[in-house]
């Protein structure tokens, strides 16, 4: 999952950097406005955590920009005035949630997280699809309920499958999302890791969890699990 | 000010009769003068000597009027010793008392008073008459004329005079008002728009006055642009420094809670000091946001709009709970204040709504009798009455209450407050909490309307 991060304040913006990649996403970062627009519309992004109040282009500006470019992924608003005015703003313009500083990290992860899921589709935090269930929340991984440990490579690659389940993804798109910039693009690590995936997931071969798409790329094709049954239970 | 054109016109005019009854009074006077004058020398021209009585006038004289009775004409001769030797018929047989005799040649004019008759003036001139053989003899010759006409004559002028200048000033008046009402109505236009603005129902004077008043009004205009500067410069800085203050509490509240981060036993009470840090900050820089302000230059804030964007926020924030909300707010719903207050005020509610609820929100606005009403329900667990007072009780502190919905109520409080409003906690019928505001001083008044 790759993620732009754009705050004025370096300090800030490198702690959170380093929290977000630590939590498994490629992390981009601007430290004003008019650089954030240029991540935010030439990056191939999945979110954008954009402060409000940034030097030379406005954060609401920013937002119009990136969506005015057809740029669809979410955009997580951080915002030090906590003004609903500025928050409807934000909104109105394309923003999909806020978070008030000074924050948590785990709420502003547990935000980006939502976000990212919703993105894909997807009401909760658990991901089901056929007999594999993933927990974006807790990083955890079952199998016809049984728990299956993974590397955190083979987490991410996983996560970023399933969140997109149903659709093709290409090796370029999946490689942008789970490594910064400086990634060789050539190599042949995402086979390796898919492979690898399949083994631990499917051994017997019985499920097919990850098609491949010859020229194209690859998708989860197993049926999403009933989003609708779990959601109503977590809200009763 | 119709009054007091009304008194200088009557001072004025009182002024310009009098002159004008003067005048008419020394005319009249002098015309009577010169008829007397006339009389008396055609008096002296038809005298004859007389060998008894020294001289003698004839039974014709030459103005008939001698000789009818009462006729306001009248005429005597004196001889030398006072004794009266000639009177005119018309005077039948009163007397003339014509007071001291004036000495030949000389010409007096004298008011006489003649038993029975209507006051009259008189010309006394005596005179020393040369007789054929060179005796001279004097005499003393009298023309009188009753000043009853002229009496008369003078009063119905008057009348004419004060009829026609009160007939006059009345017109006067009338066109006076007239002009006033023409002069004073873009004042009053003014005046209006002043009220309007002050009411908050424009938010400036406009264009539409007249050149006398442009200076003014660009002097209104410019105090009320004044004040909405001042406002926003105000609302600026507290910005900037919720901005310089947040932002590093967000770097110490990340670094702390780094997970890289080997955590030592100082860090929970540094992360409990940024906290407290921070809900201090939050609460008082909103506090002090809040402006309450409904005076000069605020323009009514429409309800409707900023109630379906917070509906529209609010759904997108809390979409994973796919919250049903229902907002009622007619278009021409009201709130004369701050649109930052409303704002705060009713985002702060509803968004409690969408936390505590499970699936409906139910929003409601009206004006009512010179207030605005805000209802939000839910159908979540509700609010106990015990914690209905808390929230309700008056003073309450950000730091007694609950963070995150604490400080919202607490500053959905103070913001209502300075609109006095009353925050009553109920039951809805929707099975959860139900938030009735009562802004009192948030639309028009009834006799604004």
């Amino acid at each position: 999952m790759r993620v732009l991060v754009v705050e004025d304040d370096q300090v800030l913006n490198r702690s959170l950097s380093e929290q977000l990649e630590r939590a498994g996403y490629a992390v981009d970062r601007a430290e004003d406005g008019r650089e954030g627009l240029y991540y935010a519309t030439e990056y191939p992004l999945d979110l954008a955590i954009v402060d409000l109040g940034l030097p030379t282009l406005s954060g609401v500006e920013l937002i119009k920009g990136l969506r005015a470019e057809g740029k669809e992924y979410p955009v997580l608003v951080l915002t030090a005035r906590d003004r609903w005015q500025d928050k409807v703003e934000a909104l109105k313009f394309g923003a999909d949630d806020y978070v008030v500083k000074p924050f948590h990290i785990e709420e502003l992860l547990a935000r980006v997280d939502a976000l990212l899921r919703r993105a894909g589709g997807w009401a909760q935090s658990e991901l089901v699809c056929g007999p594999i269930m993933l927990d974006t929340r807790s990083q955890e991984v079952r199998v016809e309920g049984e728990p299956l440990e993974l590397t955190s490579f083979e987490y991410k690659l996983l996560e970023y499958l399933m969140l997109h389940a149903g659709e093709v993804l290409s090796k370029t798109q999946i490689t942008e999302a789970l490594y910064d910039q400086d990634f060789e693009r050539d190599s042949n690590v995402i086979e390796v890791l898919i492979g690898r995936l399949r083994r631990k997931l499917d051994p017997d071969g019985r499920y097919k969890p990850i098609q491949t798409l010859r020229g194209r790329g690859y998708r989860v094709a197993l049926a999403r699990g009933n989003d609708a049954e779990s959601a109503s239970e977590e809200t009763a | 000010m119709l009054l007091g054109v009304s008194a200088v016109l009557v001072v004025l005019f009182g002024i310009t009769i009098f002159a004008l009854d003067l005048t008419f009074q020394r005319s009249t006077e002098r015309a009577l003068e010169e008829l007397l004058d006339a009389q008396l020398l055609g008096l002296i021209a038809l005298a004859e000597p007389d060998p008894v009585l020294g001289l003698t006038l004839p039974e014709d004289p030459a103005d008939s009027r001698f000789n009818v009775a009462d006729s306001g004409l009248y005429g005597a001769l004196w001889d030398g010793t006072g004794a009266r030797i000639w009177q005119s018929l018309s005077l039948l047989d009163r007397g003339v008392d014509p007071g001291p005799l004036p000495e030949p040649g000389e010409r007096r004019f004298t008011d006489i008073v003649m038993p029975g008759l209507a006051p009259a003036r008189g010309l006394l001139m005596g005179i020393a008459w040369e007789y054929a053989d060179g005796k001279v003899g004097t005499f003393t010759f009298g023309a009188m004329v009753s000043l009853e006409p002229y009496t008369a004559r003078q009063q119905s002028f008057r009348r004419n005079l004060i009829g026609w200048f009160a007939g006059i000033s009345l017109a006067m008046l009338v066109v006076i008002a007239g002009l006033l009402g023409l002069v004073l109505r873009p004042v009053g236009r003014l005046e209006r728009q002043v009220r309007a603005v002050e009411a908050g129902q424009r938010s400036q004077l406009s264009g539409r006055v007249p050149t006398e008043l442009k200076g003014l009004a660009g002097n209104l205009n410019a105090l009320i642009d004044t004040e909405r500067r001042r406002q926003a410069r105000y609302r600026n800085t507290l910005d900037d420094l919720a901005h310089s203050l947040k932002t590093p509490l967000a770097v110490m509240r990340t670094l702390l809670g780094d997970s890289g981060r080997t955590e030592t036993a100082e860090d929970a009470e540094l992360i409990q000091a940024v906290d407290r840090m921070e809900e201090r900050v939050t609460y008082q820089l909103r506090r002090a946001r809040a402006s309450g302000a409904t005076g000069l230059g605020m323009e009514p804030v429409k309800v409707a709009p900023v109630l379906d964007d917070l509906k529209l926020t609010l759904d997108k924030v809390y979409r994973d709970k796919a919250i049903s909300a229902e907002v009622a707010a007619s278009s021409n719903v009201v709130f004369l204040g701050d649109a930052g207050d409303f704002t705060e005020i009713a985002g702060n509610i509803i968004e409690n709504a969408y936390k505590y609820g499970r699936a409906r929100v139910r929003v409601r606005a009206w004006n009512e009798d010179g207030s605005l009403r805000l209802t939000v329900e839910d159908d979540g667990p509700g609010i106990s009455p015990g914690e209905a007072e808390a929230l309700i009780e008056r003073g309450s502190r950000a730091d007694e209450s609950v963070p995150g919905q604490g400080i919202g109520l607490a500053v959905v409080r103070e913001i209502a407050d300075l609109y006095q409003g009353q925050l009553t906690v109920g039951e809805s019928d929707l099975g959860g909490a139900k938030i009735d505001l009562d802004l009192r001083r948030a639309s028009y008044d009834s006799e604004r309307m």
